[in-house]
């Protein structure tokens, strides 16, 4: 019932950007994928989803990736981007509708205004979506991806959200509510695969973490052995030091001391 | 990103554009017998018509004028009409793009290249042919020009199963301009009337309809319009991108495939039969999204009603403002849409992507 890649290898045009990466996400759990620019994380997501061609072996829930079967996909898979571009002046309600139909829950449209509400977008069914800020385009995104894959167990089978950098254009205090949507989803018993850039969230939100550099995978396991200082300071070209709080009196702000009300 | 002005559409654009969907069909059922009343035989047939709807005999005159001319113009109009808003409707769904319309394809090049190459090649013909082909000569090597233009650009455009919306465009302005040159040629070899017959056939007109023409054009049209709605929710997925809508069910390749082929044989066999008749592509679609809404289920069916009806009142201004004579269809709808296109972008500039 999870989501494995074996051996995927992804060139575009004549670069290779992945080499032989395994992947395995369980469902019930967070799996995030980090690693510095360019180290391949959109790709191994595309990858994942079907997106681009990919060397090597995919399957979703024992299933064979292909896209022969859309709308199967569909109903246990929703798939955010980062950044999508609307080509026509639908309204917010309207975009959430969409992902709302393209799942198993069409018949419950009460589904769409909740997703606005969890995504802190009450208000703006009627709002133009290319009106909205960018920030707030990403959480109508989000709206529509959970609307589509609404019950995280569906039929028995653990559904999947795939979030590439969900949380990049949000302020802070919308970047612990998305990570929480997230978590929840998660301890609902579906299965969350989210790239992110911010190493913090990661550390807060996720089970699992993938460490990619330079297209391989340098480290996968959970949280506490793959962000070390070692792991990380090879992978970002920089020396990096975990859970060391900087020489006193500088300012410093964590995600992890939020209080969210 | 910003708009100049904010208002806010009510949130549910659906309901009011079935609303709307209904009032259309009254209003094609009002400008039909309305087209049916007006023409250059003017107040015998109104008379006619009405006794007719009372259920009177008619005189055999005006039962040929009726049901000979203005009839088979009226269905030709409405089919024609239909045709091209909803392939423009399509067409822009299919490139996202709200400007997109068929003849940026390569079908109305394709269709101009296959009606002059009839017009000029067609008189070197064996007699026999010429014979056997008659009046139907151009309109059908303008539909078989269009639509293998379109075939030869979709597997220009297509790899691996593949279509990539950006070369095809691109493409089709290649291919369009490659058509433009061919024709180009055969018209620098035309003799004077031939040329005044490709002036014609471009500008546009409904005159010549027949019970024939509309039995050749009717069928590929009415396929084209009655499977344009099955793919509505796809077309709807395409918005928020290609990735986006396969991650929403959207079977990609065969609605691009779909929505190819419809639009080609629309398009194809309403230039055929009609010439080059512009902006109902463009205008009527936008006009819709500004009433009720970019959503391709109730766009395409409305799109095909307004199309219609707005064909039909063109082609009453073209046949009554300098009669006896008739103003060619084109001119009427150039005259008429490319202000009411530029009002449209310049009122609502500050929407993007409109």
């Amino acid at each position: 019932m999870s989501v494995i890649g074996t051996d995927i290898s992804v060139s575009i045009g004549r670069k290779p950007i992945l080499h032989g990466v395994d992947f395995a996400a369980e469902p019930g759990e967070v799996h995030a994928i980090v690693g510095p620019n360019g180290s391949g994380k959109t790709t191994l997501l595309r990858a994942l989803t079907g997106d681009i061609f990919a060397n090597g072996r995919i399957t979703l829930s024992d299933r064979s990736f292909d896209r022969k079967r859309p709308w199967e996909m569909a109903s246990i898979r929703g798939v955010l981007p980062q950044v999508t571009v609307l080509s026509f002046p639908f309204t917010v309600i309207e975009v959430v509708r969409m992902g709302l139909e393209a799942g198993p829950h069409g018949a419950s449209p009460e589904i769409a205004h909740q997703a606005l509400r969890d995504v802190g977008l009450e208000g703006y069914e009627g709002r133009f979506f290319q009106e909205l800020s960018g920030g707030e385009q990403q959480r109508a995104q989000l709206a529509r991806v959970l609307s589509q894959v609404w019950e995280p167990v569906q039929d028995g089978a653990p559904c999947w959200l795939f979030l590439d950098e969900p949380v990049a254009s949000l302020d802070i205090g919308h970047q612990l509510g998305v990570m929480e949507l997230a978590r929840r989803y998660a301890d609902r018993g579906g299965g969350v695969i989210a790239v992110m850039h911010d190493l913090n969230l990661t550390a807060m939100f996720a089970d699992q973490v993938t460490l990619l550099s330079k297209g391989e995978v340098a480290a996968t396991g959970e949280v506490a052995n793959v962000l070390t200082d070692d792991l990380l300071s090879a992978a970002y070209a920089c020396t990096l030091r975990v859970n060391m709080a900087p020489s006193a009196g500088k300012t410093f702000l964590l995600p992890q001391t939020a209080a969210r009300s | 990103m910003v708009a100049e002005t904010t208002f806010a559409p009510p949130t549910d654009r659906g309901a009011q554009a079935w609303r709307l969907h209904v009032v259309l069909w009254v209003l094609v059922l009002l400008v039909s017998l309305f087209s049916l009343s007006i023409g250059a035989a003017g107040a015998q047939v109104r008379a006619g018509l009405m006794a007719w709807i009372a259920n009177d005999k008619l005189d055999a005159a005006t039962r040929l004028i009726l049901f000979d001319i203005r009839v088979p113009r009226l269905v030709l109009g409405l089919l024609v009409g239909a045709a091209l808003a909803v392939s423009g409707g399509m067409m822009q769904g299919l490139f996202r793009n709200p400007l997109a319309d068929p003849g940026l394809v390569g079908v109305g090049a394709g269709a101009g290249l296959g009606a002059i190459t009839a017009i000029i090649i067609g008189a070197t013909l064996p007699p026999f042919l010429i014979n056997a082909l008659g009046n139907y000569m151009i309109p059908l090597a303008a539909f078989f020009g269009g639509w293998g233009s379109t075939l030869i650009l979709y597997r220009v455009s297509t790899r691996n199963g593949r279509t990539s919306v950006a070369t095809m465009l691109l493409a089709g302005i290649a291919l369009a301009a490659l058509a433009g040159a061919v024709s180009g040629i055969l018209v620098y070899m035309a003799d004077d009337r031939q040329l005044r017959d490709l002036t014609f056939w471009g500008l546009g007109s409904l005159a010549g309809a027949t019970w024939i023409k509309v039995l050749t054009a009717g069928p590929l049209i009415a396929v084209a319009i009655l499977s344009a709605p099955f793919m509505a929710r796809g077309l709807n997925g395409l918005s928020l991108g290609e990735a986006t809508a396969v991650h929403m069910g959207v079977p990609l390749e065969r609605l691009k495939t779909g929505a190819i082929l419809t639009v080609a044989c629309a398009t194809g066999a309403a230039v055929a039969v009609s010439g080059g008749i512009g902006f109902v592509g463009i205008v009527v679609p936008h006009l819709l999204r500004l009433a009720t809404g970019p959503d391709h289920r109730t766009l395409l069916p409305n799109a095909a009603l307004l199309g219609a009806i707005l064909l039909v009142l063109a082609d009453c201004i073209s046949r009554t403002i300098i009669a006896p004579a008739e103003l060619p269809i084109g001119i009427v709808t150039a005259v008429l849409g490319a202000p009411v296109f530029l009002w449209i972008l310049l009122r609502r500039r500050g929407v993007v992507d409109l």
